[in-house]
Parts: structure tokens; C-alpha cells; sequence
């Protein structure tokens, strides 16, 4: 009697479970909880301060900072708005240098590319956990927000910058439609992000050239000379996703900048992948 | 090692992709494409159909691009995305006109009022009746009535033609073309009017400067749709918390260039080389201007930087000269403006 080796089937992990330790491991590391408590904390901020402002005599702000004072649902809106000009790109800058080029400095991404897992996988891994550690951000500032304005700044609905008053129900729909909207928008920086994490073994490199490319995005739209090139540039509709706010919806504008995300989103994803491909195990 | 080349195709392809999208993202609508065939027309019968078409239900966002080089009364200074405008086609409108960073203006006639939103400082005007509320400013935010007007006050001093056939805002439309009559002294070249073929509303507006190829100023839709609108747009409650004033009593809806609605202008000539000729009060011209760098400027002496100086009949002044226009502030208080060379203006300041 001879034993047969049966040839163990070369196994491939469960993707829902690879995906979930992802996740899992992002959220307990303490920077990123401590990156999501401050984020939370910012229209909580921002509510107070407007609380204050409101009370004493003159304008709150400009634009839409006035429209936030006694009309709660506003709150969030604006700390998602406010946000997205730096703090929530730097977060998923953050997450997109950690996912590669930090694994590569720690040097624990040598074992997940000898790992059961094919390199296209692990990359979907990658920008999942990213994808949903960003839209998490989002949504918990638009949480805070929601809570925090109705708490401290009150208001019926939501009153629109057109001055029509949604019901309740319908504005909380507009928040979530803002936090979508930003959190697609940080996408596009993650890709990029992305791509870069995986060229690289610094993760600083990375923080670099993400943050350094929303700067010169911003320096760029800023000379007039340039204007046709304003289309193309990563930040270029981040300022109209405050028309979120209007009534009705301009949903021409508001669809421009997640195209234009989602080409960003494509093109930093496929460079990112062709250099996984490539790479040494 | 097959999948492997597989994917790194799919990556090439993606970044293609990608390329791709942002480029056709930067691609003006309808550049490149074939102007539409169009049954033939007239000028005369074009602009008689332009007269005489009614304004249907329609939803449309209007784009302006300004060129200018200098402020003209009644013309927003800035580019972009301008305003939304709704209507029903039995007279009631919603105007959103946009403001700084997300504020909005939103002028809503309701058949029976005009009520004027400013989300800037949550105010709201009532005026009685529709003709009210409504600056030049915000009137070139409908170019198909501020068209209509040039059409009409331009066409006896015009050559019109027809110049074939374009898209705006995805439509067919007739490019109309008012050129000056030799005897007008102006630096315009053409005024190019873009009609509607179904609607004959005039869909865009551009004005071309001599020897200029791009339009020194182009106001038009950019999305035009016709179709009934949802009624609650013709509706204004003011919010609650908004203060309400009547319109008759406050002039607060003077926005904007309030320097120029101070100017007191008076309109000398017509046609194309009409000239605007006002007055600086005299507290402006003797108000120190506050300078970028915290000192404080007279007025003379700032014009003097920016203008050349020009003597005539009327006096001393500065002329300061644009590709569209010419201004001319003698030095005690005199200004004229117009899109004429600047001995017209000269003339217009002698005869006044």
C-alpha cells in the first residue's frame, strides 16, 4: 500500500477575507485612527466657531460660511468643502504612500508579492483599502457635521444658497452627495498616490509629489495665460462641488469633476499596476 | 506569463484611457465638427424671425468670456460659468447668477413680482411688477434678450450677413453677422449673433475687435434645453431670517460698479460709435486711492500711470486704450467711453 501524495490544489485566499484584513490592519494603525478622530473633529470646530461668530455682530464669512449660521445642515457641507483643499488629500496621499512604498521600506511588501496572491490582486487590495479608508473619513466628517450643526447651529431642512428650503430628508441627501463628490475627488489624489507608491521605496516621495502636484494644479489655474489648460488639472473642480448647495442641482458641473477624478483615477491605477507587474518580486 | 502580458496590456490601455478622457475633457464642445446643413435664409428674414420669437419654456446655463481689457458699465469683469436661467415661457424666469466662492444672486419673477436674492448677506428686494430688479449686469446673464436689443438699436447702422451655420450649446444654429457701415468710426470688427434654427432665440454673442481673432467678449449658453420647467422654480418664498426690503425705497440692487452708476452717463452719437460721456463726482477725484502698498494715491496720478496723456478742445486728459475701447478722464472730472478710437471721444467731450 502506497499513500498517494495528492497534490495540494494551489490555493488562492478568499478575496472577501483578504479584503476585510486589509482593512482591518489600516484601521488599527494608530495614525490613521488618530487622522480619522481629527478629521471627525473638524466641523465640530468649525461649528463652534461659527456659533460664535454668528452671535456677535457682521458677516460670518463669504461665500458659503454665511449660509451655514442657524442652518445646520450646511455645517458639513462647508467642513467637507474646507477639507478638501488640503487636509483630506494629505490623508489620502498618506494612505497611498503606506499601502506600497511603506511596505517596501518596512520591507514586509516583498513577502505579500511572494504571497498566495497574484500582483493585480494585491493591488485591488491596496486601492480598496484606500478607497474605503478615504470615503470613511468622508462620511464620518459628514456625520459630525450633520450632528454638530444640528446641535449647535439648529435650523428647519436646509436652506439652499438659492433660497429654496429643502426638508430634512432631502438635505441630509445633499451631505452625502457632497461626501461622495470629495471623497471621489481624493480618489484621483490616491491613484496618483498610488502610482507613485509603487515606483518608489519612500513614502515621502510619495507625500511629495501628491501634495506637490495639487499645489502646482493650484498654481497653474492661477495664470490667466494658462486657461485652456484648467480642464485638465487634478484640482480644478473643487471649488464647484460647493454647488452642491444650489437648488436645482447643476448636475453638468458636478459630473465634469468626477470624469475628470475618474480619469485620474485610471490612468494613476494602470501605471500603478504596469509597475507592480514588473517589479521583483 | 501570458495573463501577465494580458494585464500589463489592460494597464497600457487604462492609462490611455485616462490620457484620453482629460483630453476630451479640454476639447471645446463642437470644435472640429461639421457645421450643420441648414435650409436657406435671408438676413433680413432672420432677423425679422429673431424679433418676432417668443421665448419658450426653457433651462439653460450661460458661459461668458471676457476680453475686454477694461470695465464697461452693465459687463461682469470676470470668466466662467455665469448664470442659470429658467423660464416658462408666459413670462415668469428664475436667474441664478452666480457669485463669489458658491454665493449665488437668484432673481425670480413670478408674474406678479421680482424678488431679488442675494445669499451674501441672506437679503432679499421686492419689487411689484416684472420690469425690476434687473441691472444691465444681470440682463446680459439672458443673452438671447440681450442680443435681441443689439440686434434691433444695431441693424440700422449695420451691414448684415449670414456666415453659415454653427453648434452652440449642441444646437444648429445661424451665425448672424452685424458689420459697422464704413461712415462708423469704431475699433470693432463684427458682432456675431448665433441663432436658434428651431427656436430663433439667439444662443450666443460675440464681440470681435479689429485685427482680433479670438472674441474680446462671448456671452452664450453653454446647455439649452426647451421643455416645460417645474413650476416651483417661478415661486420666491423669502427664507426664514432673510430681511426683506421693498425695492422701490432702497437702491441697495445697485451692485457692482457702483463707481460707474455714480458717473451719471449720457449717451452722445449712436450706432457703433456711440460714446458715453459722464462726470466723476468731485469727491471721488479728490478720495486718495489706497495703493498695494499701503500708501495712498491720488486719483490723477494713478490715471496718469495707466493713460497717456492727450490735449485738445476739451481740455487736458488721459486716454487709456484697450483692444475693444477707449476712456478719457480730462483732468477736471470729464470722462467718455465708448468702442471708438479716441478722437471720437475727443469730439464727443468738445461737444458736450
Amino acid at each position: 500500500m502506497t499513500t498517494m501524495a495528492i497534490p495540494l490544489p494551489r490555493t488562492k485566499a478568499p478575496i472577501a477575507r483578504l479584503l476585510r484584513s486589509e482593512l482591518r490592519m489600516m484601521l488599527r494603525r494608530p495614525r490613521t485612527l488618530v487622522g480619522l478622530g481629527l478629521l471627525a473633529a473638524v466641523p465640530v470646530i468649525a461649528g463652534i466657531a461659527i456659533r460664535i461668530a454668528a452671535d456677535g455682530d457682521g458677516p460670518v464669512g463669504e461665500g458659503l460660511s454665511t449660509l451655514v449660521a442657524g442652518n445646520g445642515l450646511m455645517l458639513p457641507i462647508f467642513s467637507l468643502l474646507a477639507a478638501l483643499t488640503m487636509l483630506l488629500p494629505l490623508v489620502g496621499a498618506t494612505l497611498a504612500a503606506d499601502a506600497l512604498a511603506g511596505e517596501s521600506t518596512n520591507g514586509t511588501l516583498r513577502s505579500l508579492l511572494v504571497a498566495p496572491v497574484s500582483r493585480p490582486r494585491l493591488l485591488a487590495i491596496k486601492a480598496f483599502g484606500i478607497a474605503t479608508v478615504t470615503l470613511l473619513a468622508c462620511l464620518l466628517m459628514a456625520a459630525t457635521g450633520t450632528i454638530t450643526g444640528i446641535i449647535l447651529l439648529g435650523g428647519d431642512g436646509m436652506l439652499t444658497v438659492s433660497a429654496t428650503r429643502l426638508p430634512f430628508a432631502d438635505g441630509l441627501g445633499r451631505v452625502l452627495l457632497t461626501a461622495l463628490l470629495v471623497a471621489v475627488q481624493i480618489w484621483g489624489v490616491a491613484a496618483v498616490g498610488l502610482a507613485v507608491s509603487a515606483w518608489t521605496d519612500h513614502p515621502l516621495i510619495v507625500l511629495s509629489v501628491a501634495l506637490g502636484l495639487l499645489i502646482v494644479s493650484g498654481v497653474l489655474s492661477a495664470i490667466p495665460a494658462l486657461d485652456w489648460l484648467d480642464p485638465v488639472l487634478i484640482t480644478s473642480g473643487w471649488e464647484s462641488i460647493g454647488e452642491v448647495a444650489r437648488d436645482p442641482l447643476p448636475w453638468p458641473t458636478l459630473t465634469e469633476g468626477v470624469l475628470r477624478a475618474g480619469c485620474y483615477i485610471l490612468i494613476g491605477y494602470s501605471v500603478a499596476l504596469s509597475r507592480m507587474l514588473t517589479r521583483d518580486g | 506569463m501570458d495573463r501577465k502580458r494580458t494585464a500589463l496590456g489592460i494597464a497600457a490601455a487604462g492609462t490611455a484611457t485616462g490620457v484620453v478622457g482629460l483630453v476630451l475633457l479640454a476639447t471645446p464642445a463642437g470644435a472640429g465638427e461639421t457645421p450643420p446643413a441648414l435650409p436657406e435664409t435671408t438676413p433680413e428674414a432672420l432677423v425679422q424671425s429673431v424679433l418676432d420669437a417668443d421665448v419658450p419654456a426653457l433651462a439653460g446655463t450661460v458661459e461668458l468670456t471676457n476680453d475686454l481689457g477694461l470695465p464697461i458699465p452693465g459687463v461682469p469683469s470676470s470668466d466662467g460659468h455665469m448664470a442659470r436661467v429658467f423660464t416658462d415661457g408666459e413670462g415668469r424666469f428664475r436667474l441664478a447668477l452666480e457669485g463669489e466662492r458658491s454665493g449665488e444672486r437668484t432673481i425670480v419673477g413670478d408674474g406678479a413680482t421680482t424678488w431679488v436674492w442675494d445669499s451674501k448677506d441672506r437679503s432679499v428686494l421686492r419689487f411689484e411688477g416684472m420690469e425690476h430688479g434687473v441691472t444691465p449686469q444681470d440682463g446680459l446673464a439672458d443673452p438671447a434678450t440681450a442680443s435681441r436689443e443689439l440686434v434691433e438699436l444695431m441693424r440700422k447702422d449695420s451691414t448684415i450677413t449670414i456666415d453659415g451655420t454653427a453648434r452652440v450649446a449642441d444646437r444648429p444654429v445661424y451665425q448672424l453677422v452685424l458689420t459697422p457701415k464704413p461712415t462708423e468710426r469704431t475699433l470693432l470688427r463684427e458682432v456675431r449673433v448665433s441663432v436658434d434654427e428651431a427656436t430663433r432665440l439667439p444662443l450666443r454673442l460675440e464681440v470681435l475687435a479689429n485685427g482680433q481673432a479670438e472674441p474680446a467678449l462671448s456671452v452664450g449658453f453653454s446647455d439649452f434645453d426647451t421643455g416645460a420647467q417645474d413650476p416651483a422654480l417661478f415661486r420666491f418664498t423669502p427664507p426664514a431670517g432673510a430681511t426683506v426690503t421693498d425695492g422701490a425705497q432702497g437702491s441697495k440692487h445697485v451692485e457692482g460698479n457702483a463707481l460707474l452708476e455714480d458717473l451719471d452717463l449720457e449717451v452722445v452719437g449712436e450706432g457703433w460709435d456711440t460714446v458715453l460721456v459722464g462726470k466723476v463726482p468731485t469727491q471721488i477725484m479728490s478720495t486718495p486711492v489706497p495703493s498695494e502698498n499701503g500708501d495712498e494715491t491720488d486719483p490723477m496720478a494713478l490715471l496718469s500711470q495707466f493713460g497717456s496723456e492727450v490735449t485738445g478742445e476739451f481740455g487736458t486728459g488721459y486716454a487709456i486704450t484697450t483692444k475693444v475701447g477707449t476712456a478719457l478722464v480730462t483732468t477736471d472730472g470729464r470722462v467718455a467711453l465708448g468702442a471708438v478710437p479716441q478722437q471720437v471721444l475727443a469730439e464727443a467731450l468738445a461737444t458736450k
